[in-house]
This record gives C-alpha cells, sequence and structure tokens, in this order.
C-alpha cells in the first residue's frame, strides 16, 4: 500500500464553479521526495492543501497510509512559503512547539516533568539549529530578526522536530535568491536522505525540482473548461547530476507542453 | 538649497521638532494667562478665569484638606496621610475602582472576539447581534439603564459595557481573522488542539494588538464612566466636576480636568510599556 494514495479527486472554486483539478490521481510511496511543477494556477498549492486535509475534494479521495484524514495533524508536516514561523516565539520556542504541544497540555507546562522535558528537547533543538547551519545565538532570535533563508530553515527544522512521516513544502523557497535557495535546497536533500522523510515539494521551477526529487509530476490544464490534471510522471536518477539537467528538463518541458523559456531560471 | 520646510521631505531638526511640539501648550497657557489677567482687573470676583494662585490653592484644598464628608479625619498628619485623606484621592479611588471594573469587562470581550473569529459556529451566533448592538449610542440608553439597574455602580458599568465592549469584541474578532491561515494550519500540523491553537497561537500573536485597541479605547471608557458619575453618583472625579459646576468653582474643576487627563496619560503611558515589555517581538508598523 502506498503512503499517499490520491484517487481520482476533483476540485472547483467559486460561482459559477471552475475547475481546478480534475480526475487527479496519485500514489507516493515512503520515502520518496516528489516534486510537483506546473504553471501558475494549475493546482499544484490546491493538490498539497489536499493531502494536507486542509481542503476538501469535491470528488474522490485522498488516503494517508490507508486512512482518510479530514484536517491537518502532525502525520503531515507542513513548511509555506510565507508565515511558516510564530512571530512571537524565539527560534528556539519554535523548534520546540510541536513536541511540547503535543506532549503537554496547558497545565502540564507547570509540572516538573515539563521542565525536564523541555531541557531534552531544547537539546535537540539545538542540533536541529547546527544541521541548518544557524549559530546558537540565533536560538533567542525572534523570526523577523531573521533572513528569509534562515526563516525557511528554522521552518524545516520546526516541521521535522515532531518527525512527521510526510513533509509537505509549497513553493517553499520561492522568495528567496538564488543563492541562498541552492543552499536551501542542498540542505533539504541532506535532510531527506538522513531522516527518510516523504516529501511532497510544490514548485513552479522545472531545475529545483530536478535537482531535488527522486520523482516529478507535472499538473497542466486540459482545456479552459476542465482542470489541470497529470500531464507527466517523470522518474529522476538519484543522484542525478548537473550535467543531465539540461537534458531532462528538455525532456520535461517538451512531455508538459511547456516552452522551455518560462522556466530555466534556477 | 535644502527642501522648503512645510514640504512633505522636510526633515526638522530635533530640537525644532521639539520646540514645535510644546508650542501649542505655551501659546495656550500664555493666551489663558492673559484673558484671566484682563477679566481679573475688570471684576476682581471673576469665578470663570481662574489665577494660577488660585487654581493653586484650589487644588491644594482638594488635595491635602479632608473630604467635607469625612468628618474623622483630622486636619494634621504627614502630606501623605492628608492626601489619603483628601477628597481628590477618594474620588479618584471611586472612579478609579468603577474603571478597573470596566477594564476587567473587557476581558470577556477580547475571548468572545478570540472565539468569534475562530470557531465558525460561534461566529455564526454572535457576529450579526453585536454588530447592531454596536450601532447603539450607549448614551441613549442611560435612561433604561437606570431604570432597570437602578443608579449603584452595576447601571454605570453596564453603561461602559454597552458603550466599549461591542467595539472591542469586533476589533479582536478582525485581528483573529486577519492571522494568516497558514498559521493555524502550522500549528494543526506540529500537534496542536483547537485550545492550542487558539490560545497559545492566535491569542498570543493578536494580543499586542489588542491591548493597542484597547488603549485606545481608554478615552470612549473614560467617556462612558464620567457619563454615568455626573449623573448618578455620590463620588468620583466627574461627581465632584458636575457638583463644582453648580458653585462655579472653577478653581478647582480645571485642576480636575488637568488631573483627569494625566491619570489617562499615564494608564496610557503604562499600557505601552507593559505592552513592549510583554511582546517584545512586536514592531508596531
Amino acid at each position: 500500500m502506498a503512503l499517499i494514495e490520491i484517487d481520482d479527486i476533483s476540485v472547483a472554486y467559486g460561482t459559477p464553479p471552475k475547475t481546478v483539478l480534475d480526475g487527479v490521481s496519485l500514489r507516493i510511496e515512503e520515502g520518496e521526495f516528489v516534486c510537483v511543477l506546473g504553471q501558475t494556477g494549475c493546482g499544484k498549492s490546491t493538490l498539497l492543501r489536499l493531502v494536507l486535509g486542509s481542503e476538501k475534494p469535491l470528488t474522490g479521495r485522498i488516503l494517508i497510509d490507508g486512512v482518510e484524514h479530514h484536517q491537518p495533524d502532525r502525520t503531515r508536516g507542513y513548511v509555506p512559503q510565507k508565515y511558516s514561523l510564530f512571530p512571537d516565539k524565539t527560534v528556539l520556542d519554535n523548534i520546540t512547539f510541536g513536541p511540547e504541544v503535543s506532549e503537554f497540555s496547558f497545565l502540564g507546562h507547570f509540572t516538573p516533568r515539563f521542565f525536564r522535558r523541555r531541557r531534552e528537547l531544547r537539546g535537540a533543538a539545538f542540533d536541529y539549529l547546527r544541521r541548518i547551519g544557524l549559530r546558537e545565538s540565533d536560538s533567542r532570535k525572534y523570526p523577523d530578526q531573521l533572513s528569509g533563508g534562515m526563516q525557511q530553515r528554522v521552518a524545516i527544522a520546526q516541521a521535522l522536530m515532531t518527525k512527521p512521516r510526510i513533509l509537505l513544502m509549497d513553493e517553499a523557497f520561492s522568495a528567496l535568491d538564488p543563492g541562498t535557495r541552492r543552499g536551501m535546497q542542498e540542505l533539504i536533500r541532506e535532510l531527506w536522505k538522513a531522516t527518510g522523510t516523504t516529501i511532497l515539494f510544490v514548485t513552479h521551477n522545472t531545475q529545483e525540482a530536478l535537482r531535488l526529487g527522486t520523482r516529478v509530476i507535472v499538473l497542466a490544464k486540459e482545456s479552459p473548461e476542465r482542470g489541470s490534471g497529470v500531464k507527466l510522471d517523470l522518474p529522476v536518477p538519484d543522484p542525478c547530476f548537473e550535467e543531465e539537467i539540461p537534458h531532462l528538463v528538455q525532456r520535461l518541458e517538451s512531455g508538459a507542453g511547456w516552452q522551455a523559456s518560462i522556466s530555466l531560471h534556477s | 538649497m535644502s527642501v522648503g520646510f512645510l514640504l512633505i521631505h522636510a526633515k526638522p531638526h530635533r530640537t525644532s521638532a521639539m520646540l514645535l511640539s510644546w508650542a501649542l501648550f505655551v501659546s495656550g497657557i500664555a493666551m489663558y494667562l492673559y484673558v484671566a489677567q484682563q477679566r481679573h482687573r475688570d471684576n476682581p470676583e471673576e469665578r470663570v478665569t481662574p489665577t494660577i494662585a488660585q487654581m493653586a490653592r484650589g487644588m491644594y484644598d482638594a488635595a491635602l484638606k479632608p473630604a467635607e464628608d469625612d468628618e474623622q479625619a483630622a486636619e494634621g498628619g504627614t502630606m501623605l496621610q492628608r492626601f489619603w485623606n483628601s477628597m481628590l484621592w477618594k474620588d479618584t479611588k471611586a472612579t478609579a475602582r468603577r474603571f478597573i471594573y470596566s477594564m476587567l469587562l473587557l476581558i470577556p470581550a477580547v475571548l468572545l472576539g478570540l472565539h468569534m473569529g475562530l470557531f465558525p459556529y460561534i461566529g455564526a451566533f454572535f457576529l450579526r447581534f453585536v454588530l447592531f448592538f454596536d450601532k447603539i449610542i450607549a448614551l441613549s440608553l442611560l435612561p433604561i439603564l437606570f431604570i432597570a439597574f437602578g443608579i449603584d455602580e452595576l447601571a454605570k458599568i453596564m453603561l461602559i459595557v454597552i458603550g466599549v465592549t461591542p467595539t472591542i469584541i469586533l476589533d479582536t474578532f478582525n485581528l483573529t481573522r486577519g492571522v494568516p491561515n497558514e498559521q493555524l494550519v502550522k500549528a494543526f500540523t506540529l500537534g496542536a488542539g483547537d485550545f492550542d491553537a487558539a490560545y497559545r497561537v492566535v491569542l498570543k500573536q493578536i494580543m499586542p494588538r489588542v491591548l493597542n485597541s484597547i488603549r485606545l479605547n481608554l478615552k470612549s471608557v473614560m467617556l462612558f464612566l464620567f457619563a454615568g458619575e455626573m449623573i448618578a453618583s455620590t463620588d468620583g472625579l466627574a461627581f465632584r466636576i458636575a457638583l463644582l459646576r453648580r458653585h462655579m468653582g472653577m478653581d478647582v474643576i480645571i485642576p480636575y480636568v488637568l488631573w483627569v487627563a494625566l491619570l489617562l496619560f499615564l494608564v496610557d503611558f503604562g499600557m505601552r510599556v507593559l505592552n513592549r515589555k510583554l511582546h517584545p517581538w512586536f514592531q508596531e508598523s
């Protein structure tokens, strides 16, 4: 049984309803790094929100490990493009928030066990800080004192701290400059290899999808009346060497029916 | 050539800005002193524009002499003891008590606004009613309140509740709705339940703005409180001002008004400092 089973889903918004996704089916196995690619408005983020459970499909169903989930929970970590950290919490408190909130009730915060556990969690959070390349002194900073790249690093650590089976990333690196973005791509690959978490990564950048994913799914609009469907499901060799990327980009874009110029920026 | 001083891009020097900010105060005081002096020259019994000396004497009596109805209080004692027994302190205490009750009643208003913004069924149940209630002019309800709740404290407190809580509820509701959905989804994916999402994520994020909203409504709270005190009360700062009006006691009314303004300024300042200390992450835009 696949970890994520997306079974013939359709989604429509507005009045009169405008179909966004139409008959999309996918199976994602445990440990895969799947990138969902497509032009703006093709329903990539909608697909991710459906897997997250924050939206419901009009038809079809989504199973996580064989079970339907109707709202977000800790089986699926989430890193959005914006608002990924809690602005009122320091970096350290953001990272430890997940385990603290899931292990202790409000009153539980006043027990000696909480303070013991908190010390352990802080130790683990400092380990993550080092892995994502932040200094210990950064732990006391608030999110708005960090750069965009640092914020997204912390958001990834925050999501991984609860050890989710699936990590959903929605254009998580889109707002970053090319240099920082490249660093983040290497980081997420390393963390994926180290933790074995299944990752569903939404992006509109072809090269990013090919650098990161073990599989690239392309969503494309069927017609103005019908919503997007899976146009291409391309396995990517692991490791994928840089010199292979132009060839893969060409294959991908010809398969998806795009003009190459739309997505050749890195 | 530097930018002209009346243009948008003008950059006033620190000293000029400081001088400008005090200019209206100084000219206002100067004008008052001039008018008072002129009127006293024409009529030595003039009571509408008391001189500084008369106001100082009036304030001295109010702040350091025992209240009229306090027969047991002695005239002597230290300055502080005399102040504790004074009319000014007694009135301030009475008004402050009502003010604190009113502020405490704003806590349920904030919680209601939070729940309305987060839980759709609670929002659907209350929103229309609160919106309607917000449009009612609280002062127009004053006679009804006095009939329904009597002329005791309850009517005055209810006046403030009716006047201010709908605004605070709606402000909190809007602030709650303004928290990005990503934050809620994120909290759930980290293992938070509804209670955690409401109190550990959303309430903590909106709290500095809620405090600001309450701070901006302080004047409304005081307005309703004063209206209640002036109409039906036996103590309090507004009661005293209304009472002294009958005797043309401008030498005490003016210092009382300034005292109220000072107190309100201190509460506002205190809330701003508290907000900064409690929420160091919050940058007011």
